[in-house]
C-alpha cells in the first residue's frame, strides 16, 4: 500500500493507494495515526482521506478509521472520508460506516 | 458431523406478533398474484420455493442452543449441545423422542458463558427429570454449577436443582487443552465478553470441524490478537459465529455490549481459510426481513473481500440442519 499526503487550504489530504487487508492494516493506521497529528497542526483542523485508490478495505481497515476518528476528535480535528470507488462505497454502506463518516463525492466537497 | 439450530436469536426470545404474520400472508398472496392451488402440498410448495424465506419462513425467535451430532448415535455416541438457550426446550423434547428409540441418555453440554439467555432453557429441559440420564455440563466458567442453581432457586423458578433427577455433573475445561468427550475432539478458547465467554471447535474422526463462537466482542484495541481466532477457525467446515450488530454500531454506540458483527466474522473466516460461516445470535429487535437484508449484505462483502477460495455464507435459522 503506497501513502502520500498534502496540505490543501489549511486541510490534510491523505491519499492511500491499493488495498487495507490484514497484511497492511498496520502501515495504514500509523498512517492515520501521523495524518491526524499533521492535521492537527493545520489552521483548518480537518482531516480527509481521499479513498480514490483505495482498491477496497477490510473491516481492519475500517476499525483502524475509528481509532483515527478518536484521536481526531480529542485533538479537534473534524474527519471526513472521500471519493470512494463503487467498492468501497458498498463496503461503508454495508459495515454502516457511511453512518459514523461523512463521505464526500470530491475533495472540495469534504473541504 | 449434522449441525442443527435450536436456537439463533440473541439476547431474548422473541415471537412474531399477529401484525407479523399477517404481513408475511398479505406478502405471500400478493406474489401468489391470482394463481390458484390444487391442494394443501401444492401451496406448500410454492411457498417454499417460489416465495423468500423472510415472507415464507422465520428465522425463529428462540435463544441459543446448538446441537452438534457426531459418530454414530445408533450405536451409543452421545448427544452434544452448546448452551442452554430456549431453544433447548424444543432439543429436549425431540430428546426424548429419539431416546424412546434408542439413543443414549448421555447429554455433554459446551457452554459459551452463563448469561440469562443462555441457560434460561434447563429449567424447561425435560430430560433432566430423566432418572436415567446422564447429564455433563462443561464450561470454561468455574461458576456453571452457581448460574444453573441460582436461576432455579425459589424466587425464580418452582422447580429446584436438587429436585432434578438425572445425574449432573459439572466439568471445568481450559483454553488451550484439548479434550476427548463422546465421539468428538474439543478444543477451547476464550473470548472478550461480560464475566467472559469461550469459543469450542469440534473435530469428529472423519476430520469435520464444526466451530461453536458465540457473544465475543473483537476490540478495536486488540486487532492484533484476531490471528489467534482465525487460527481457531482454520479450514473449518462449519463456524459458527456472533453476527449480532453491523460493524459501525459495534464500535459505537454498542461498544462493550460483547459483541461482534458480520463484517469481522467474515474477514476472521477468511484469516482462518474457514469453508462455511453461519451467521448467529441475531440481534432480537431485527425482523425477518432486516435479518435477510443483513444476510444478503454479508454475502455480498464476502464477494468482495475475497481473496481465496469462496467462503459459503449461511444465516442461521431455528430450524436449520447442516450436514458437514
Amino acid at each position: 500500500m503506497q501513502w502520500s499526503s498534502a496540505q490543501l487550504q489549511g486541510c490534510i489530504v491523505a491519499s492511500p493507494d491499493g488495498r487495507v487487508d490484514e497484511a497492511t492494516a498496520e502501515a495504514f493506521t500509523e498512517h492515520l495515526v501521523s495524518s491526524v497529528t499533521l492535521a492537527a497542526d493545520c489552521a483548518g483542523k480537518k482531516l480527509i482521506v481521499d479513498l480514490a485508490g483505495l482498491d477496497y478495505m477490510s473491516s481492519r481497515g475500517l476499525r483502524a478509521l475509528t481509532l483515527a476518528k478518536r484521536q481526531a476528535d480529542a485533538a479537534g480535528v473534524a474527519m471526513a472520508l472521500a471519493r470512494p470507488n463503487e467498492v468501497m462505497r458498498e463496503i461503508l454502506a454495508i459495515s454502516r460506516y457511511d453512518k459514523l463518516f461523512a463521505v464526500t463525492d470530491t475533495i472540495e466537497t469534504a473541504i | 458431523m449434522l449441525v442443527r439450530f435450536w436456537g439463533t436469536r440473541g439476547s431474548l426470545p422473541v415471537a412474531a406478533t399477529a401484525t407479523i404474520v399477517q404481513d408475511k400472508v398479505a406478502q405471500a398472496l400478493l406474489a401468489a398474484s391470482g394463481r390458484s392451488f390444487a391442494d394443501l402440498d401444492e401451496a406448500r410448495s410454492f411457498a417454499r420455493n417460489e416465495l423468500d424465506f423472510a415472507t415464507s419462513g422465520t428465522f425463529g425467535g428462540a435463544t441459543t442452543c446448538v446441537e452438534i451430532e457426531a459418530g454414530d448415535p445408533a450405536a451409543g455416541d452421545p448427544f452434544i449441545i452448546c448452551d442452554m438457550g430456549s431453544g433447548l426446550r424444543g432439543f429436549g423434547l425431540d430428546a426424548m423422542r429419539r431416546c424412546s428409540e434408542g439413543h443414549a441418555r448421555t447429554y455433554h453440554f459446551f457452554m459459551s458463558h452463563l448469561h440469562w439467555d443462555h441457560i434460561m432453557g434447563f429449567p424447561f429441559f425435560v430430560p433432566a427429570f430423566d432418572p436415567n440420564a446422564h447429564i455433563v455440563i462443561h464450561s470454561g466458567h468455574e461458576d456453571a454449577e452457581t448460574a444453573l442453581r441460582r436461576q432455579q432457586e425459589e424466587i425464580s423458578f418452582p422447580v429446584s436443582f436438587d429436585w432434578l433427577r438425572a445425574r449432573i455433573e459439572f466439568v471445568t475445561l481450559k483454553p488451550g487443552e484439548t479434550y476427548r468427550i463422546g465421539a468428538v475432539q474439543v478444543e477451547v478458547m476464550e473470548q472478550h465478553h461480560s464475566h467472559s465467554s469461550f469459543g469450542y471447535r469440534f473435530t469428529d474422526a472423519s476430520g469435520k470441524v464444526a466451530v461453536f463462537s458465540t457473544d465475543s466482542e473483537h476490540k478495536l484495541e486488540k486487532m492484533e490478537g484476531e490471528a489467534d481466532v482465525a487460527h481457531f477457525f482454520r479450514e473449518a467446515d462449519l463456524v459458527i459465529c456472533d453476527t449480532m450488530y453491523s460493524l459501525a454500531d459495534s464500535v459505537s454506540m454498542k461498544e462493550d455490549w460483547g459483541h461482534s458483527s458480520n463484517i469481522v466474522a467474515i474477514d476472521l473466516c477468511h484469516g482462518g481459510r474457514a469453508k462455511r460461516l453461519a451467521l448467529f445470535h441475531h440481534e432480537p429487535v431485527y425482523s425477518d426481513a432486516d435479518i435477510a437484508r443483513m444476510h444478503a449484505e454479508s454475502m455480498r462483502y464476502e464477494e468482495l473481500t475475497r481473496e481465496h477460495d469462496p467462503l459459503e455464507v449461511l444465516c442461521a435459522y431455528d430450524g436449520l440442519e447442516v450436514q458437514l
